[in-house]
């Protein structure tokens, strides 16, 4: 039976080691002792370090060099790392060639940067050229928004963002800003691209419907047979307020210029009448937002004073809703605290324009 | 709110989990995940599990109370619709019959013709096939985030990063500087990143022997914890027989690069009153592209043609440059009346600094034989130009010539709800993600039981 360790103070490890004749395993020794002082405390060729010598080839090196401590051996996930990135991931580290280069390379999937989801694709973007299609055609030859989106079967909001790039570049390139050249040219290399051409798929579709979520349930409408259950009588089902697609489509003149053509009006004229609906819509509409600034602006009377320009608007201080606390009411009042340092209030601005 | 949670084993390749970031670790923990789930435990553990798994990628950044607010069930999709169908039809023929739709009968025989007839099938077209979706619009309200949408515009290499641009003041919203990450973006919002920030966080990092010794080590060098050795082994010690004519020649003309570059060196120092600004400016450019030459030739892969034309293109031009402007001129007159003697091709005299002219003395070993022809001074051209967009400059914080950093194009997409324009490092936040049939915007790297879990779990009926 082995001795009982009375007290704390002597480690385990030491005593096994006075004790025990036998060579010890490697792994019991303590990790930091030097393998000198290991020596002399113990000169005996029967000492466990001067054992492993045959079989630790190591073990001579050590005993020169500062530190005695095995070095660190990679963990299995570090092997595994480090293979991967010899072997596969080879080809990710850097870009070559002209086109996108993702993970789902490795299991024929292109354009799928995660493999384990393949309802997530990366989508062509409009490379430079496009951009610069889009900006002559509205910018040079004013074509109306609508126009040049269903002529490059890009989005009106797209198109709109990319006229409003385009300026910014140019206003950028006029004052010598600094821009990231190199750095878009690398991107433009990474990403896929549409050039917009005929020849291509359509980029995106462009009369988007958003599904509205009273539309999401399924319901049990009877309807005598003889009746044309249309989609206005669907809308109705859904509920009073519910649109039905037909107003709800982003270009309404692409599907009024259909009805032409099914009607028997030649492709050219039809497409003309389109193109001139457009036009006057976008007119339309240009006039109703001036019409609102307009009114707006005659709320405020203006005094015009050499330095300034004084725009005086009235407000109805009553107006605070019944707390007193209403968003747009103006002006301190008393009684009501204003708790806008408050701690824990959202503050974060929720537009800014 | 300000408190940000600590980072402990970001990447750990224990437990994998996988991150908004451009790391290699990241790229190899997303190849690691598993696509299928498990049915492990309880409905709740899978939950839990699911739950811990996505929000490890969606904005780990953000705390967890703070996502529930934001969280929705609400989750958005969009159809297309198709002008041709509208026109057509008025949506009666989907209710005609029994009440859902009338029967389609099958092609018919083809006539005798040999046409067969093709029966008019209403179709709303212009949507992908497939099921939306929709749980994988978990994560969309995040989506709206300024710093995670400067993320996915790829100006920033994790979200972490485009958060740190934010609270820096680097990141503009329709041209008003906004400080908050958790600015929600309205639908036609302008951001804008600094464009400097932006190089610096897509860019290689600088490394201090890339940047001071005057021969760079090859790229593959440059890297960090990567066992180095292998690259330079390869340029040192023997080659298989068929290729070594090959690197015999690549290092002839490696040595006669740095032979020009030393010459240029020598040329400078040696007239320094001599020269004029302007011609010891040209001539260090040009010590420069021989550099620039050098490093390129040492890569593995590039063609030994190539190198040699470089040396030789170079070479002229260094021939050209150590003559004073009287001396050009002479050269260029007698270049001129042996052109009108043999009425050779035209050569486009498009640069005036770097005139054409026949190398008359060779200052490195080279055989230049051949002219500096018309496409070999575009090249050049083309190399100059490049120079000027991308220059060498030890004063960035980055390595340059700027080059993307490595594992970058594995990542690389823009979802389609931004419009980016890198050049200038601006994008619009168009919409609001939506999920569309056979198709979800929403960058997410989980499959969509592991998202339907998640949103479960996000339900609060536990």
């Amino acid at each position: 039976m082995p001795p009982r360790i009375r007290s704390s103070n002597c480690p385990p490890q030491q005593l096994l080691l006075n004790y025990l004749d036998a060579p010890l395993p490697s792994s019991l020794l303590p990790l930091h002792r030097p393998l000198a002082l290991a020596a002399s405390s113990n000169p005996s060729p029967s000492s466990p370090s001067c054992r492993l010598q045959p079989q630790n080839p190591q073990c001579q090196q050590q005993a020169s060099s500062f530190s005695t401590s095995q070095p660190r051996e990679m963990t299995k996930p570090q092997r595994e790392f480090r293979s991967f990135l010899k072997r596969m991931g080879k080809q990710f580290e850097t870009h070559e060639g002209n086109g996108p280069r993702y993970l789902g390379r490795l299991q024929r999937m292109d354009n799928t940067p995660f493999p384990s989801n393949k309802s997530f694709k990366s989508e062509p973007v409009l490379s430079s050229r496009a951009r610069r299609l889009i900006w002559e055609a509205v910018m040079l030859r004013g074509m109306p928004l609508k126009a040049v989106s269903a002529q490059y079967q890009v989005d009106i909001r797209r198109v709109a963002a990319v006229v409003r790039l385009m300026e910014i570049e140019k206003r950028m390139e006029k004052e010598n800003a600094p821009m990231a050249i190199p750095y878009a040219r690398a991107v433009e290399k990474m990403l896929p691209r549409a050039n917009l051409e005929s020849s291509e798929e359509p980029f995106e579709p462009i009369n988007d419907v958003h599904v509205h979520s009273f539309t999401m349930q399924q319901l049990f409408v009877p309807v005598s047979e003889s009746r044309e259950f249309t989609r206005k009588d669907a809308a109705k089902a859904f509920g009073d307020h519910i649109l039905p697609p037909d107003h709800k489509m982003r270009i309404p003149e692409l599907v009024e210029m259909e009805k032409d053509i099914l009607n028997g009006v030649p492709q050219m004229q039809a497409e003309k009448q389109f193109l001139e609906r457009t036009a006057e819509s976008e007119r339309r509409f240009a006039e109703s937002q001036k019409y609102v600034a307009a009114k707006k602006d005659a709320k405020k009377s203006k005094v015009d004073t050499e330095r300034f320009e004084f725009r005086i608007e009235n407000f109805n201080s009553e107006a605070v809703g019944k707390k007193g606390r209403a968003r747009n009411a103006v002006g301190w009042r008393y009684g009501v605290p204003f708790n806008d340092r408050q701690k824990g209030l959202y503050k974060i601005p929720t537009s800014v324009g | 709110m300000r408190c940000e949670r600590r980072i402990l084993r970001y990447h750990s390749l224990k437990r994998g989990r996988v991150r908004q970031t451009w790391n290699k670790y990241n790229l190899y923990n997303l190849h690691k995940m598993r696509s299928t789930v498990s049915t492990f435990g309880t409905f709740f553990q899978q939950k839990w599990a699911a739950k811990a798994a996505t929000r490890a990628y969606h904005g780990e950044h953000i705390k967890e109370k703070q996502w529930e607010r934001m969280f929705s069930r609400r989750l958005l999709s969009a159809v297309n619709m198709d002008p041709a169908y509208m026109a057509k039809y008025d949506g009666s023929e989907q209710a005609a019959g029994r009440g859902s739709g009338r029967d389609v009968k099958p092609a018919g025989k083809p006539s005798r013709d040999g046409k067969v007839e093709v029966r008019e099938v209403a179709r709303n077209t212009g949507n992908a096939e497939g099921m939306t979706p929709y749980m994988q619009m978990t994560f969309a309200p995040q989506e709206r985030r300024l710093d995670i949408a400067v993320y996915r515009a790829l100006f920033a290499s994790s979200a972490r990063q485009a958060r740190q641009f934010v609270v820096h003041g680097a990141v503009k919203v329709n041209g008003k500087k906004m400080q908050h990450p958790g600015y929600l973006l309205n639908p036609g919002d302008l951001f804008q990143v600094d464009p400097e920030k932006v190089m610096i966080a897509t860019g290689r990092k600088k490394t201090s022997n890339s940047e001071s010794i005057s021969a760079p080590k090859e790229p593959a060098a440059e890297e960090e914890a990567e066992p180095s050795g292998e690259g330079e082994a390869t340029e040192a010690t023997g080659q298989p027989a068929e290729e070594l004519s090959h690197e015999q020649l690549k290092a002839e003309y490696l040595e006669g690069l740095r032979l020009l570059h030393q010459h240029a060196k020598k040329v400078i120092d040696a007239n320094k009153e001599k020269l004029s600004g302007g011609h010891k400016k040209e001539i260090r450019e040009l010590s420069k592209k021989i550099k620039e030459a050098m490093n390129k030739a040492r890569r593995a892969g590039t063609d030994v043609q190539e190198t040699g034309d470089d040396m030789q293109n170079l070479a002229t031009l260094m021939s050209q440059l150590e003559l004073t402007p009287a001396e050009r001129k002479e050269l260029a007159k007698e270049q001129e009346e042996a052109e009108t003697t043999s009425e050779s091709t035209p050569t486009s005299t498009t640069t005036p600094d770097y005139p054409q002219l026949k190398p008359r003395s060779m200052p490195a070993p080279t055989t230049t034989n051949s002219k500096f022809d018309n496409v070999e001074s575009q090249i050049l051209q083309r190399l100059l130009e490049e120079e000027k967009i991308n220059p060498y400059d030890p004063s960035k914080p980055y390595a340059t010539p700027w080059r993307p950093r490595p594992y970058m194009s594995a990542f690389a997409f823009i979802p389609r709800y931004l419009e980016v324009h890198p050049k200038i490092c601006a994008a619009v936040y168009l919409r609001h993600p939506v999920a569309r049939p056979g198709k979800s915007e929403i960058p997410t790297p989980f499959d969509t039981q592991i998202s339907q879990l998640a949103f479960n779990w996000y339900l609060r009926r536990r």
